[in-house]
């Protein structure tokens, strides 16, 4: 069983690295938000894989919708937040968020 | 087991497609696939109402946000991603998938076998969701409305006087 449990480690691991590179590469807001939407993905099949390899897969799953309503509401949430930067400066570069730095 | 591997090789795949793709509605799209690939992996894990909310909400509903703001925002055209970022994702990925299968090989060995109460046999996810987790239900519930507040506050209306 833990074998598997590394497979799916090592998958997730994966997921965390693009989502990462992506943060740190990317200058698209939209973009950059992918990017957390690939890392929540990894951290889903991180839990639940765990609780599949403690057999414990009921309250893994449970933990898992959590996660994903939690999501949900920080995507609607961030999304908001975009149109409303958009509207602002026009545009959807990250860079241009700097202007009132002092 | 091999299935189980194409479908998580399907699921970074389309990951990277979602954030290497220059047009920002296929890498929604490309998003949404790889939630479909995560959704079918927890069917296949056991784990059905965790791939049922998988594919319904992420895959169906973060991807109808997702293109309803980049519709909303068409600006897609103005930030240019800097080719430098898009050459050396090649080079950090496999310097990155090298050190996982390393570190996954070095650590087969030396992790012992995960020791876990496994579940009561009878036990349903109803009861494990309702009577095993209660408060933190509660929070759910306060989670969903300060999104559902934040939203509406977002997009408030000027009154007429303002």
């Amino acid at each position: 069983m833990s074998n598997a449990w590394l497979l799916y480690m090592a998958f997730a691991a994966g997921l965390l690295a693009v989502g990462i590179y992506c943060l740190l590469a990317m200058k698209n807001l939209i973009k950059l938000f992918i990017g957390i939407e690939v890392i929540s993905k990894g951290v889903s099949l991180a839990l639940l894989a765990s609780g599949l390899a403690r057999q414990n897969i009921l309250l893994a799953q449970s933990l898992v919708i959590t996660f994903i309503v939690v999501e949900v509401c920080l995507v609607a949430t961030a999304l908001a937040i975009i149109v409303n930067i958009y509207r602002h400066t026009n545009s959807l570069d990250v860079r241009k968020l700097t202007k009132l730095r002092g | 087991m091999v299935l189980q591997i194409i479908l998580l090789g399907g699921l970074v795949l389309f990951s990277i497609l979602a954030i290497l793709a220059r047009d920002l509605i296929k890498s929604a799209i490309s998003l949404a696939l790889a939630s479909l690939c995560l959704g079918i992996i927890f069917f296949r894990m056991n784990a059905p109402y965790a791939g049922v909310f998988e594919i319904s909400v992420v895959a169906g509903l973060i991807t109808v946000l997702f293109i309803l703001t980049i519709a909303l925002t068409k600006a897609e055209g103005d930030v240019r991603e800097s080719r430098a970022a898009l050459l050396i994702f090649p080079l950090f990925f496999v310097a990155f998938l090298v050190l996982d299968i390393l570190v996954m090989k070095g650590l087969m060995s030396k992790v012992p076998a995960l020791a876990g109460t496994p579940e009561a046999g009878g036990l349903k996810f109803g009861e494990v969701l309702w009577k095993q987790r209660t408060f933190d239900l509660v929070g759910q519930v306060l989670v969903i409305l300060a999104g559902v507040f934040a939203v509406l506050a977002l997009f408030r209306k000027r009154n007429k006087d303002e």
